[in-house]
């Protein structure tokens, strides 16, 4: 700190900016402003001072305020960042679509730190006891149950290349019916209640912690990854970047829609719920 | 327009579930509402206690009964149909009870004279003599399930409102009108062509 | 209850916002029915034209009405407020016009016999006898309103509504409930309150 101080206070302009707040954004969602209090928090208690930045709008304006170093870093997922930032298609394992947004994204001057161990992809989720009741635990085993299963999903699912037709392509999985449900929160009210006994979700959703749904692994990797990440503008970070990837490996979906809920089900700020997490995992 | 004859099929098919939905869901309405008015029109305290509770059901929004029913019965259909016959209960049952409750008493003395039982003097004198207030109370009924079946979107339950939270969603505005239009269409045709019946009945009856 | 007690302000908000919405809706239709009322009620071609149209309006689904206005104006609280204007105007017309017809023609010829002007008859005789029905078809107007701005919430009017459709999108069932419940108990509340002003009216008319 000392050194930094020293350094500072000599006046070299790249290194006064490490000095200066870092600012985090988000975007307008719970899980980027929870995630964002935890990158902010992070850095806070390695000694940076930090801005917030947070609630900016959708990746368009996220990927602008950093390219325009209004923030420094934000949360974000691989396969956005190939598929709506890069433009290319969203394809491939999780570590070729991460060398992928790398090299795209280093031109700009900005990287992709190492992912955290969340992946908010697609996924498709039945009650626990039909997991137990069919042995079902990954899309295989749901494709050879299928024909016996109603299946309910957004209205696009019916045509996007990721839904049914790439259901059916790669696991050869074809419903006995098919629901069109555009609220997500009906799609877990269906399954609820029986009248659906498979839904398309996302992989970090809180309902699916609440009601304990299973999720089913897409062992064939039909749908991209969507690991996140803090995207940051080239060498902003200095010597805080430990703080940050320290963060990664305790980050999970099970553990991130356990935080989403508390945000969004118990109505707790993710300044709170944040704080509370580093406290009691760390 | 342009979105109507691009997609005959889907407006046949939201038509046709609006359809079903309101009918089934004014059927089981009615169906419970004229025994109901019937049973308690002669029992001044239960027919009050009716009045009273179908005046809160009347008062409580639609939506707030859709959406109540969601945790309980799930989406789609059922509760929809559920929500739509409760919907449809109060303006049929209140206006049994004042009906049978207004109907001729020298009407009712002639009947009792010719030794009808309770139930005959209900079929053959109250009701024919209540039909037009009853009538009324459909028509009221039924354009409300007719608008309120717009609401059932909200949890899945199809219909017309498909096309207008669709239309919303997708910014696509001609999806929205033609999902409107109908809905406006359905709901003032329903009340145009029951208030001309319910004229046609009344004057039968004044005639008779 | 976790949600609703950590997010009070949030509730209170969303019951603010529509009792908001439904004052204002009621306060712009007594403004536009009355001087309506006043004008056609004496006058049988206008009357019927203007009822007419008015119980069109009022046959109108709310959330057609609400898609139909979305194009014009747009999202938010202006749509919001014409449509509900929409639904309360018809009703207090009808009232209106309803009450001052039944003002029996023995008690406007005393009042000429009195001496009283067009204007002084009008206030003094015919609004005082006619305010029984006016009451009464406010008291339906604001049931209807209450009802009709919880669909409001779809075109992004906030209120009561805007709990219910958030808790649905969600599967939030703790907001569905409140929401729902709310709004219910704001229309019965209502309800109760202008009947009960209705009754301690004195029987007139």
């Amino acid at each position: 700190m000392r050194r930094r101080l020293l350094l500072a206070a000599l006046a070299a302009p790249a290194l006064a900016r490490a000095a200066a707040a870092l600012r985090v954004g988000s975007k307008n969602f719970t899980e980027q402003l929870v995630v964002a209090e935890l990158f902010a928090q992070a850095l806070e208690a390695a000694g940076a001072r930090v801005e917030r930045r947070v609630n900016l709008g959708g990746t368009a304006i996220a990927h602008q305020a950093l390219l325009a170093g209004e923030i420094d870093l934000y949360p974000e997922y691989t396969g956005t960042g190939l598929g709506v930032v890069l433009k290319e298609p969203p394809e491939g394992d999780a570590a070729t679509v991460l060398a992928k947004v790398r090299a795209g994204y280093a031109p700009l001057g900005l990287d992709w730190l190492d992912p955290t161990g969340i992946d908010n992809g697609n996924a498709l989720l039945v009650l626990p006891e039909t997991a137990r009741r069919l042995g079902l635990s990954t899309l295989s085993d749901l494709a050879r149950a299928a024909p016996g299963l109603v299946l309910a999903a957004g209205n696009e699912f019916a045509d996007r290349a990721d839904g049914l037709p790439g259901l059916r392509r790669v696991y050869g999985m074809e419903f006995r019916r098919f629901r069109q449900f555009a609220a997500l929160g009906l799609r877990y009210a269906a399954l609820r209640h029986g009248q659906a006994d498979v839904v398309n979700a996302y992989a970090t959703d809180w309902q699916i912690a609440t009601y304990g749904f299973a999720v089913l692994a897409d062992d064939r990797h039909l749908w991209p990854p969507y690991q996140l990440a803090a995207v940051v503008r080239h060498g902003v970070l200095g010597d805080l970047a430990p703080a940050l990837l320290a963060l990664g490996p305790r980050l999970d979906n099970p553990t991130m829609q356990e935080l989403n809920r508390q945000v969004d089900q118990d109505g707790e700020e993710p300044r709170e719920v944040a704080a509370r997490f580093l406290r009691g995992a760390g | 327009m342009e979105w109507l004859s691009a997609h005959p099929g889907l407006f046949l098919e939201a038509v046709g579930d609006h359809l079903l939905l309101s009918l089934t869901g004014l059927a089981i309405g009615v169906a419970l509402a004229l025994p109901l008015g019937i049973l308690v029109a002669h029992r001044p305290r239960l027919a009050e206690a009716a009045i009273i509770l179908a005046g809160v059901l009347r008062t409580v929004p639609s939506l707030a009964v859709l959406a109540a029913l969601l945790p309980l019965l799930g989406v789609g259909f059922t509760p929809s149909v559920i929500a739509l016959a409760l919907l449809a209960l109060p303006p049929v049952l209140v206006n049994t009870v004042i009906g049978i409750q207004g109907a001729d008493r020298a009407a009712l003395d002639a009947a009792r004279g010719l030794g009808m039982t309770g139930w005959q003097r209900a079929f053959r004198v109250e009701l024919p003599l209540a039909a037009p207030l009853i009538f009324a109370g459909l028509r009221v009924a039924a354009v409300q399930v007719v608008s309120a079946a717009a609401l059932a979107t909200f949890i899945g339950g199809g219909g017309l409102g498909d096309l207008v939270t669709q239309g919303l969603a997708l910014l696509d505005t001609g999806r929205m009108l033609v999902g409107a239009i109908a809905i406006a269409l359905l709901a003032l045709g329903t009340e145009a062509l029951l208030g001309m019946l319910e004229r046609h009945l009344a004057a039968r009856v004044r005639g008779a | 209850m976790r949600w609703t007690v950590r997010n009070l302000d949030t509730v209170w908000a969303a019951l603010l916002a529509h009792c908001g919405l439904v004052a204002a809706s009621l306060a712009l239709a007594l403004v536009v029915a009355l001087p309506l009322g006043l004008l056609v009620a004496r006058r049988p071609g206008a009357r019927t034209a203007v009822l007419g149209s008015a119980s069109v309006l009022y046959s109108l689904p709310t959330l057609a009405l609400f898609a139909l206005l979305v194009p014009v104006l747009g999202l938010g609280f202006a749509p919001a407020l014409l449509a509900l204007v929409t639904y309360a105007v018809p009703i207090l017309l009808r009232a209106l016009v309803a009450g001052l017809g039944a003002v029996p023609p023995a008690v406007l010829d005393a009042a000429e016999g009195m001496g009283l002007t067009r204007r002084q008859r009008l206030f003094q005789v015919e609004l005082p006898l006619a305010l029984p029905a006016l009451l009464g078809g406010l008291r339906v107007a604001s049931v209807t309103i209450v009802s009709a701005a919880t669909v409001a919430a779809y075109i992004s009017a906030g209120g009561l509504g805007s709990l219910i459709l958030t808790g649905l999108d969600q599967g939030h069932t703790e907001k569905i409930l409140v929401g729902a419940g709310l709004v219910a108990l704001l229309a019965l509340l209502l309800d109760a309150a202008l009947g009960a002003v209705q009754r301690r009216l004195p029987a007139s008319g």
